[in-house]
């Protein structure tokens, strides 16, 4: 566990070096603090668009950092070369794979405390309070962009970050359609669209569970506002996102084992 | 000879790359076998596309080989016993340039399970031997070609490894970084490490190395001692001669030999091991001044393209 948290810290030290980082963050930031100015155009409900439009700030901004990391994360050592000094060190390749997924998951968590830290000093400003379904959302787009990351990562160990970049945004609109799949696949005529509908449905990680806020969750709407699940559901989905990310992340080792570094 | 006596063995090690999206077939090497034995200085040599960093890589573990067997320490490649004992430099090093040279082997140190004191210790001791005290937390970005060899030899003894694998480590330094390096290298044989390493630079070669290896279009063509890999014979004796006249010039050049005039002195070449006392005779017979008379034996270098040359008549006989 060592060297894998060596290697973490090393990939966040150079997550946190890199200014492209730092811009985005910005981005998202001003998301967020933007929408106090929507909030002042809405009559009596600027807490409810802020955290709308924080929350959506903070999911997007999240994905797009993890995508543009992940899918450079192995891929650099590869062209910098610096994998060949790294894979002769007494450490297995399984290690070097998830010791990138750590650093990756740190850089996000610190990301996204800070985005929530913004979030909940806006909605302060305009006399909100700390609503504990904001927190559970926050939560759940955390595991959502760590499943995300381990699907970057996946692609990474074996393509370049353009197709790895392509590869992810598209396994990131098909889960977050899966609901949507699997009302085409039950509709289709052709039994052949069907089932690779329903194939694509179960390999692509659902990530309806994780974006709850404004979707049918058991058939009931759920709004980060009004009706939101409880801390159950919470770990019920997360589970789902660890397992999720435990198998990516597998392949990923046997990819990765397997490979020649040229 | 015991087994435990060999620091590595590689035997009939063959690798076969797929490349492109045809796949096209590249053999890198095709039947290599070395051994180096504990303390000495191993050069492996050839020229380009020899199949030296492909054999290195095989070792490290960073390609798997088609075929044979390798050996390192007793133990099979990736093995992490093995790897704790082990220093290795890769050709052209790059490393993570966001990080300081000192920050770079701390890290190392950490993966070689010391602790952060213990690597800190070592990272400014092997800084301070390698030259790069005054520039430790530097960015690894603003080093130079130079710097990052020694910042490279650095993090391969960060773990005081009983055998260090440098693949070029004189490639990119000027005369006094090389004669450093050359230095730290002989004073790693004083402390009883193995050193294998590779390298285009000859003369450096023999002055380090205690035995080597040619490998030639992917094979060991040659592997010996230097005095035994080197032809003891003589190859030519070069005559320096001061206000040469035309005629004396004429007259060399009648009996076969290579002249070459410059300025004032003109040399002449005599092939093989023949005696010089007739182009002296001569020489003298004209009035003329000898200033200088230099045998020359084979050098690794003219081993080297011998072999070479060798091999490629070898490859372009099987091929037919």
């Amino acid at each position: 566990m060592g060297k894998i948290l060596t290697i973490g810290v090393n990939t966040f030290r150079e997550a946190i070096r890199n200014k492209v980082l730092y811009s985005l963050l910005f981005f998202a930031v001003l998301v967020i603090v933007g929408s106090l100015a929507f909030g002042a155009l809405s009559v009596h409900e600027e807490v409810r668009l802020t955290t709308d439009l924080g929350l959506a700030g903070m999911s997007l901004f999240s994905v797009i950092i993890a995508i543009f990391v992940g899918v450079n994360l192995v891929y650099k050592e590869l062209e910098r070369k610096t994998i060949y000094t790294l894979i002769p060190k007494p450490i297995h390749r399984y290690q070097f794979v998830l010791g990138k997924f750590i650093g990756m998951v740190l850089t996000l968590s610190v990301q996204i405390a800070i985005m929530t830290i913004v979030l909940l000093g806006v909605i302060a400003l305009q006399g909100g309070a700390l609503s504990m379904a904001l927190l559970k959302m926050v939560a759940l787009i955390f595991v959502e962009v760590m499943v995300v990351t381990a699907v970057a990562v996946l692609f990474s160990s074996f393509s370049t970050p353009f197709l790895s970049g392509l590869f992810t945004v598209g396994i990131f609109l098909l889960g977050r359609s899966v609901p949507e799949i699997r009302i085409a696949a039950r509709k289709v005529q052709s039994q052949t669209v069907a089932w690779l509908l329903h194939g694509v449905s179960a390999v692509v990680p659902n990530l309806r569970y994780f974006y709850t806020t404004g979707a049918e969750v058991s058939g009931g709407h759920v709004s980060v506002h009004t009706s939101f699940p409880d801390w159950s559901y919470v770990a019920s989905a997360s589970g789902y996102g660890l397992i999720y990310i435990a198998l990516v992340l597998m392949l990923a080792m046997v990819l990765f084992a397997r490979r020649d570094f040229i | 000879m015991t087994d435990s006596s060999f620091a590595l063995r590689v035997q009939h090690l063959a690798k076969t790359y797929a490349i492109g999206f045809f796949r096209k077939k590249v053999r890198a090497a095709v039947d290599v076998s070395l051994e180096v034995t504990c303390g000495e200085i191993f050069a492996l040599l050839g020229p380009n596309g020899a199949g030296k960093t492909t054999t290195l890589k095989v070792l490290m573990g960073l390609i798997r080989p088609s075929a044979g067997s390798v050996e390192l320490l007793g133990r099979p490649v990736g093995d992490l016993h093995a790897k704790r004992r082990l220093g290795y430099l890769p050709e052209s090093p790059y490393f993570y340039d966001y990080l300081t040279g000192r920050e770079l082997l701390v890290f190392m140190g950490k993966l070689f399970g010391l602790d952060r004191g213990e690597s800190q210790r070592r990272a400014a001791a092997l800084l301070d031997q390698v030259g790069l005290a005054g520039a430790a937390d530097l960015a690894l970005r603003r080093y130079s070609k130079g710097m990052l060899q020694r910042v490279g030899l650095a993090q391969a003894l960060i773990n005081d490894p009983e055998l260090v694998i440098l693949d070029e480590p004189l490639t990119g330094l000027d005369p006094l970084g090389r004669k450093d390096v050359r230095e730290l290298i002989a004073d790693l044989r004083k402390r009883g490490k193995t050193v294998l390493f590779s390298s285009h630079i000859l003369p450096d070669v023999e002055l380090l190395a205690d035995r080597v290896t040619i490998l030639v279009r992917g094979r060991t063509v040659a592997t010996g001692p230097l005095d035994q890999l080197l032809d003891a014979r003589l190859i030519s004796t070069e005559v320096v001669m001061g206000r040469p006249t035309e005629t004396l010039l004429g007259e060399l050049a009648a009996a076969g030999h290579m002249v070459v005039r410059s300025g004032d002195t003109a040399q002449v070449t005599v092939q093989g091991e023949v005696s010089v006392d007739p182009v002296v005779d001569l020489i003298r017979k004209h009035g003329c001044s000898v200033l200088g008379v230099s045998p020359r034996k084979e050098s690794l270098e003219d081993v080297v393209v011998r072999q070479a040359r060798a091999g490629d008549a070898r490859s372009e006989g099987t091929d037919a």
